[in-house]
């Protein structure tokens, strides 16, 4: 008899070859990083789904990611939403002129966190949402039960909105991309140029359902 | 040309409209002062209950069991009074307040084609409103009252005689002393008295015979006493009952909003700000004033603004009065850059915001400014902007370094030193050798201020364990800050 997960990857296969416009019409756009790893394996991030990076080593450059997409999305006229769940954000390792388009939501618990995140994921006024759960207790985000992973996907498809969440281990099952950053930094990264360690970032892709339900 | 647009029993639908409850229930006003109060005015389900004018209480309520029993409220005909003015205006700025209730209106140029239908939409938003109103077009403003009266939604008068005929002498409002005589001389409709010769009449009644005489023949134009529309836009209430409940302050809120907004839109004005002020049993207040992220006057767009604010609010003690005021501006006519960010939904942006703000508090969302200041984490939260302006050109010096991820509050941490470099670190997420160190660097500031000054000192440090952290010193304590990442 085969497994929950091999049914739901030939109904997923099944999905895409009935409805193949259906899978690509709102995640065909996509909004760039800034981050050439990223940008030139996928086109960046997809409107209208979930993309996870995880950061399972301290110091991995998950931030420095997000400072990518922040400087990013300044760049291409998107207002980003960063709802910041452990209140962790340092807006002063940032230039001014960097943080003008940003609404910033400093949360303390996950539960504000998926609250505010399922409103900011329906205003479409938004160009990026950005979602930051790592500093919350791994108990806290085991306990959140997938649905609301899923819901929150249903969100952003209905918004066409990307949706960039950062994890501290692999958390939401509804992302249909998944990169991870392994390896921590050296302390001569505090003196090298910020552009300069944004190129050396590689991420590694962990899951990319999209590009497995185009080629089916 | 004029209109009238009329509301019957103005005094009764004024207090009804602001009870919802009361829809469809029989109900009737009363005169309050008096030791023997008497009916006023009736509602149609009353009248069909059998309850009439003039009646006592008890005979009014042995007639209809489930009568609403209501007395003037000065408040809600004041507040009724504006929105028949409103909307009256919505037809013509030439505009009498004839009466409480009545509102004539001169309707020169506007398109005679436009007058009925006009009217309709003007008397259909009075009904939506709350008040049942009737709409006349005539001649002269006196028949277009006669109209009013008469017609069931909009009547307009063609042939003033045909129209005039069958209505009773009572139309035109005659003194007792000549009702009495014109019974007696068997005259029952106005169609009866024009009939007789006009010089007869004045010969025999004088003066007052020949006002009559004008009153039943429809009278004549006259100039209107013109009403300027207002210039400031509030509305305020007093509860009769303290308030506990949000549906009631909301359907009063809604009820304000709608006069308010055909205020504005006859001044041609829309809102820019709301200031609601809730004042509270224990004779406190709650006021808030919202800033509108554009210009509008769409009702629902502002009832959403407060009731966002409102489902959050929980006072201490009840209601007993509300008011609310609009800033008025003009509607934006600005056109926005290229490469300017704007809304989509300016609205529904701010109304976002608002319900996240109930969730974690208004001071934990908005665009962060940095501070004129090298104290840590000097930052402001500001609302976002309607329009974000455009990237300015890039630095030429870059940041240095990976962004730190801050520890609110900073981690209190142990170290082992090995001569005056620390070696190990123990704090409650991680106990790790410490691999690297770079620093320190020493700071202060606000040293002027006592209650503000500051001063520590910071390494940048790398575990053996992975990881880069800002290890602070402050007073004999030591601390993690953050992270870099």
């Amino acid at each position: 008899m085969p497994a929950a997960s091999e049914k739901l990857h030939a109904l997923r296969d099944l999905l895409a070859r009935r409805f193949p416009d259906a899978a690509l019409s709102a995640q065909s756009r996509r909004i760039a990083t800034g981050l050439p790893s990223i940008d030139n394996a996928t086109g960046g991030v997809p409107a209208g789904a979930i993309t996870e990076i995880v950061c399972t080593a301290p110091s991995s450059g998950g931030t420095l990611l997000l400072a990518s997409v922040l400087a990013a999305s300044r760049q291409q006229h998107l207002r980003v939403a960063l709802i910041d769940g452990a209140d962790s954000f340092d807006p002063q390792s940032f230039a001014q002129d960097a943080l003008a388009h940003l609404v910033w939501v400093r949360c303390h618990t996950l539960h504000e966190t998926m609250q505010v995140a399922d409103l900011m994921a329906r205003d479409a006024n938004f160009g990026l949402v950005l979602i930051d759960v790592r500093g919350l207790s791994e108990r806290e985000l085991r306990r959140e039960p997938s649905t609301s992973w899923y819901r929150l996907q249903r969100a952003a498809e209905q918004s066409g909105l990307p949706l960039l969440i950062a994890t501290p281990f692999a958390l939401v099952p509804s992302a249909i991309l998944r990169f991870s950053l392994t390896h921590s930094h050296p302390i001569a990264a505090l003196e090298a140029e910020r552009p300069a360690l944004t190129a050396q970032l590689a991420p590694t892709v962990q899951r990319q359902r999209l590009q497995v339900a185009a080629a089916s | 040309m004029f209109a009238v647009l009329h509301i019957a029993d103005f005094a009764l639908h004024a207090v009804l409209r602001n009870e919802p409850e009361s829809a469809g229930r029989a109900a009737a006003l009363f005169d309050g002062t008096r030791k023997k109060s008497l009916v006023l005015a009736t509602n149609p389900a009353a009248r069909a209950a059998g309850v009439c004018l003039g009646m006592t209480a008890p005979q009014a309520v042995a007639r209809c069991a489930s009568l609403l029993i209501r007395t003037p409220q000065p408040e809600a005909e004041a507040e009724a009074s504006r929105v028949l003015l409103a909307l009256s205006f919505t037809l013509s700025p030439s505009v009498e307040e004839t009466e409480p209730g009545i509102c004539t209106i001169a309707l020169q140029g506007l398109d005679s084609a436009q007058h009925v239908p006009r009217a309709r939409e003007a008397v259909n938003q009075l009904n939506f409103l709350g008040l049942p109103a009737t709409a006349g077009i005539a001649r002269t403003p006196l028949l277009a009252l006669y109209a009013a009266r008469a017609a069931k939604t909009v009547l307009r008068i063609a042939a003033e005689d045909s129209f005039l005929a069958p209505l009773p002498l009572s139309t035109a409002a005659p003194s007792r002393e000549l009702a009495d005589i014109f019974a007696n001389w068997g005259l029952r409709t106005l169609g009866d008295f024009a009939r007789l010769p006009r010089d007869e009449i004045i010969r025999r009644f004088g003066a007052e015979g020949l006002t009559f005489w004008k009153r039943a023949t429809g009278g004549s134009e006259r100039p209107l006493k013109l009403v300027a529309p207002p210039q400031t836009f509030s509305a305020e209430f007093e509860f009769e009952d303290a308030v506990e409940t949000l549906e009631p302050l909301l359907f009063l809120l809604h009820r304000f909003l709608d006069r308010l907004t055909l205020e504005l839109r006859a001044a041609q004005f829309v809102a820019v700000e709301i200031e609601l002020t809730l004042q509270l049993e224990d004779d406190t207040k709650h006021a808030r004033r919202f800033q509108l992220p554009e210009p509008t006057g769409d009702v629902e767009i502002l009832f959403r603004t407060l009731h966002s604010h409102l489902e959050s609010v929980q006072t201490a003690t009840a209601i007993v009065a509300v008011q609310l005021h609009l800033v008025p501006a003009r509607p934006l006519v600005r056109q926005q850059g290229l490469f300017e960010t704007g809304l989509r939904d300016p609205h529904g942006f701010a109304e976002t915001l608002a319900r996240v703000s109930a969730i974690v508090g208004a001071d934990r969302v908005g665009t962060p400014i940095l501070e004129d200041s090298h104290r840590p984490d000097a930052v402001k939260l500001v609302s976002p902007v309607a329009v974000i302006p455009p990237p300015a050109e890039t630095d030429v010096h870059p940041p240095l370094g990976l962004p730190l991820r801050r520890f609110r509050p900073p981690l209190p941490v142990k170290l082992e030193f090995t001569g005056r470099q620390p070696t190990y670190l123990w704090a409650e997420p991680f106990n790790s050798a410490i691999e690297a160190i770079n620093g320190s660097w020493s700071s202060n500031g606000d040293w002027w201020q006592p209650d503000r000054a500051w001063a520590r000192t910071e390494w940048d440090i790398a575990l053996a364990s992975g990881g880069l952290y800002r290890l602070i010193q402050v007073n004999e304590a030591f601390f993690i800050e953050g992270e870099y990442d």
